[in-house]
């Protein structure tokens, strides 16, 4: 699993080594921690005088929990000095991109009201299950290529939407591409029948440039994903066999679609010092049986764990426990 | 000079016409084949884009909506054109 790793020791010195690698992203099964490192990556980032936004692309997201307030579709929030974050309403999203389309439409034709057949189209296209992961890719595109921030970091959705997002990038360049070329040789017949007819020019092809214009957003978008001077990622993952396993199957997965793999994070550890007080048998077999997967993770991963970060003593919501978690993943060698 | 200006008047006549002559003997077919061929390009771009309309499922539904408005106008006649029975007197048009 050698592939694509940065070849640092830890998590602080990786962010020190490569100062250009201003796109974060933390991938993982879910549950198993990718909002809480996004989060406490970022806000250690934001004490290094670094502005940050941080942004979720899952419909779920649960940075406002994280954070402790309501930010969903309310652009980009401050939530201290340097720290942004952002959860994307792809509901309010579709609505508004619907809303700019009839406007579109009653200003080219000077219509009073949308025809009831493309108006029918409108709102079943909306319905169609891949609008919402389209328009959050929409509302990504316009995120990363705004250039406000230091650093991006996307808290991405599960393993299997990552991949999902990832492949349509290249199937939308695909269909761009194919219909892009349609349209040129159609722009060829109408040259030349303007001069046949002896006209000066044909009018441009207003939906070519749109096409060029579509492509050149999708182009941006999925190149900064799989950008290795740009951008970093990072696996999460759990001492426990079934997430071992996904882990080494999607960082597989994740190299064939070019993605910049840069280490892997080891959560939830519980501290092996418990084993030297006195409890119960069933932690100490806990215990034990993450030894055990810590050290298949070691033999796995390699050089690529970056770093351990312990079971806290309570759940990670709060600037408090952020904190604390940053602490553990940067601070002092972890 | 009015003789003149006749003249020349008439000569620019003769020279549009033949003009026009030449072009309806050669050109005006050329003409219309190209013009016909965008057309029939147009209504299977529409279809690439706009299938859903038709109920053929297209993929990525998001961006067609970006160039729905610039084919408003055509979607009349190509859902016609789409949908309509062919006979053989098709081969002649």
């Amino acid at each position: 699993m050698s592939t694509t790793l940065c070849g640092t020791s830890s998590l602080a010195e990786t962010f020190r080594a490569h100062p250009n690698r201003r796109y974060i992203e933390f991938g993982g099964k879910g549950g198993l921690g990718k909002t809480t490192f996004s989060a406490a990556t970022a806000y250690w980032l934001a004490q290094q005088g670094q502005k940050v936004l941080v942004f979720s692309v899952d419909p779920q997201a649960s940075l406002s929990d994280i954070f402790e307030r309501d930010i969903f579709g309310k652009g980009p929030v401050e939530i201290t000095h340097n720290l942004f974050a952002q959860e994307i309403d792809a509901d309010r999203h579709i609505k508004d991109y619907q809303e700019e389309i009839r406007k579109k439409i009653l200003d080219m034709y000077g219509l009073e009201k949308v025809p009831d057949e493309i108006e029918d189209y409108i709102q079943a296209a909306a319905a169609e299950p891949a609008m919402e992961e389209s328009a959050i890719f929409d509302a990504v595109v316009d995120i990363v290529v705004g250039r406000d921030y230091d650093y991006y970091i996307y808290d991405l959705v599960p393993l299997g939407h990552a991949l999902y997002y990832l492949s349509m990038a290249s199937i939308y360049d695909e269909w761009i591409e194919k219909i892009t070329k349609l349209r040129e040789e159609m722009q060829e017949y109408s040259q030349v029948a303007a001069i046949m007819e002896r006209k000066k020019e044909s009018e441009e092809d207003q939906i070519l440039a749109e096409l060029q214009d579509i492509r050149q957003r999708i182009n941006v978008s999925s190149g900064i994903l799989t950008d290795r001077e740009k951008t970093a990622f990072f696996f999460v993952v759990t001492p426990e066999e079934m997430i071992i396993l996904d882990t080494q199957k999607a960082a597989g997965l994740f190299a064939k679609y070019q993605v910049p793999i840069c280490g892997y994070i080891v959560n939830r550890v519980v501290p092996p010092q418990l084993a030297q007080q006195n409890i119960p048998e069933y932690l100490r077999n806990r215990i034990a049986m993450q030894e055990r997967y810590l050290k298949k993770i070691d033999e796995t991963f390699g050089a690529g764990v970056l770093a351990r970060v312990p079971e806290f003593e309570r759940d990670i919501t709060g600037m408090e426990m952020i904190a604390k978690v940053a602490d553990s993943l940067f601070g002092g060698g972890a | 000079m009015p003789e003149d200006e006749k003249r020349e008047s008439l000569l620019k006549r003769f020279g549009k016409s033949s003009k026009e002559l030449l072009y309806g003997m050669a050109g005006h077919d050329m003409t219309r084949f190209a013009l016909k061929t965008r057309g029939s390009m147009e209504h299977l771009f529409i279809l690439i884009t706009m299938g859903d309309l038709l109920g053929i499922p297209i993929l990525p539904p998001y961006y067609s909506l970006r160039l729905l408005p610039y084919v408003v106008p055509q979607i009349s006649t190509w859902k016609r054109r789409m949908l309509r029975e062919r006979d053989l007197t098709d081969a002649l048009a």
